[in-house]
């Protein structure tokens, strides 16, 4: 067994200029994905007809299906309904000329909301009632208890969850190079391509991952100290 | 395979055995911390590279061993946490009290704490069997043909991506309920069960 270390470097560093794509394919859908998933989730608690019936089943069928599924049949979904629309209303724009980045963002922050709706439901399900009770008490509608009172609370309290939630989709998003996005992992194969040195090449990804998911972990300990803090300061 | 993984880190960390507990801490933070993806990769390169180095040809190896491979590392290492956890939420007295009966560390544990343990990490593993189906929809990038490899081979063949997409989905969307409502059930058994110790 001989390991290329200088390729391992080289590697390494080619890939760590990845980053920012892989970030910004994690981040961007962590928010629409938030969106959605109070959206979905409020749905869900107040059974709104029709609509709740088909919250329900989207947060089955996306949490039953792999994502890798997922990003598939929205890279070839999605451009079939865009040139249906396209042609319909002789928009200028053509699917082809859609970046690759965006299939991943629409795939990804659907497959978020879903597991974010979850989420934030089970933090919505842990605020107390009595909160909302004197909201009501002091004359608050329903919308507005919800989003001044009982959301930030609930937010607060799956923090946790939530910062899980961020490293299963900086890991996911390692999956956008099926589709030839040249994220960190897209960015070592294209590296290795001509040398198959594809164990260096994937040490070095391996360890960059490593790295951001310490991090991450790091400031989301970091987080979940502050907002303790707060809860704490809210009794006294 | 990822039972016995699993069972052997956790005992490396619930008795802290000096070193070999570091070196899980840092194996399960690995694992936890990459893509499932670059580890399915990292051991079909790496494992014949080192295995050819002491003189062990592998190459004709079907790909699905290393996918074995991974996906039971990887279930070890997030199935200790789990356990790790579990155990950790029977109290300590029922451990005293299998002392005092003059039971020994390992029996205590698996007698006593184990079967009450693994009760309330049900749920998570269950889960956890979940997540992994999906996650098996990986192996066709190393050329196993499982439900995902079959599907590409039929889109390529008939150039229907979205279709074969779509039926797979559909496919694995109907497993995941099935089995879903399959561990409802076994968690009820369960639970059941449980209710009876504590009123007896």
């Amino acid at each position: 067994m001989k390991i290329d270390f200088d390729f391992i470097i080289t590697v390494f560093f080619k890939a760590l200029k990845a980053v920012p794509l892989t970030l910004e394919v994690s981040i961007i859908p962590m928010f629409i994905g938030l969106f959605i998933g109070i959206i979905v989730a409020l749905l869900r608690i107040y059974k709104v007809k029709v609509l709740s019936s088909i919250a329900d089943f989207y947060v089955s069928f996306i949490r039953g299906t792999p994502i890798i599924l997922q990003l598939f049949v929205v890279y070839y979904a999605v451009p079939m309904i865009w040139d249906l629309f396209a042609k319909k209303f002789g928009w200028s724009i053509h699917s082809k000329s859609i970046p690759i980045a965006v299939f991943v963002l629409i795939a990804f922050s659907i497959n978020a909301g879903a597991y974010m709706s979850e989420i934030v439901r089970a933090g919505i399900a842990a605020v107390n009632i009595g909160q909302i009770e004197a909201c009501y008490s002091v004359g608050m509608t329903l919308p507005q208890a919800m989003r001044r009172v009982v959301l930030p609370q609930a937010l607060c309290i799956s923090t946790p969850m939530l910062c899980s939630m961020f490293i299963d989709l900086i890991k996911g998003s390692s999956l956008a190079f099926t589709i030839s996005l040249a994220e960190i992992t897209g960015t070592a194969r294209a590296a290795c391509a001509t040398n198959y040195k594809f164990l260096e090449a994937y040490i070095a990804v391996a360890i960059i991952y490593w790295g951001i998911c310490i991090i991450i972990e790091g400031f989301s300990a970091l987080i979940e100290h502050r907002f303790s803090y707060i809860n704490k300061g809210g009794v006294a | 395979m990822g039972t016995i993984v699993a069972f052997v880190l956790f005992v490396f960390r619930i008795y802290k055995v000096p070193v070999l507990n570091q070196l899980s801490i840092v194996y399960i933070s690995f694992i936890r911390g990459t893509p499932i993806i670059v580890q399915l990769f990292l051991i079909f390169y790496g494992v014949p590279a080192f295995l050819q180095g002491i003189h062990i040809d592998v190459s004709r190896a079907p790909a699905i061993i290393f996918v074995c491979i991974t996906y039971g590392l990887g279930i070890g290492a997030y199935l200790e946490e789990i356990i790790r956890g579990a155990v950790n939420s029977v109290e300590n007295g029922q451990t005293e009290a299998a002392y005092s009966v003059g039971m020994t560390k390992s029996r205590a544990l698996i007698r006593i704490v184990m079967p009450q343990a693994l009760i309330v990490a049900f749920p998570n593993l269950a889960n956890l069997m979940i997540s992994y189906l999906k996650e098996t929809s990986l192996a066709f990038m190393i050329g196993v043909i499982d439900m995902m490899g079959m599907a590409n081979v039929l889109g390529n063949q008939y150039y229907h991506y979205l279709e074969t997409y779509v039926d797979l989905a559909i496919i694995y969307y109907v497993i995941c309920v099935f089995l879903n409502k399959f561990f409802r059930y076994v968690e009820k058994i369960l639970k059941k069960h449980e209710k009876e110790l504590v009123r007896g």
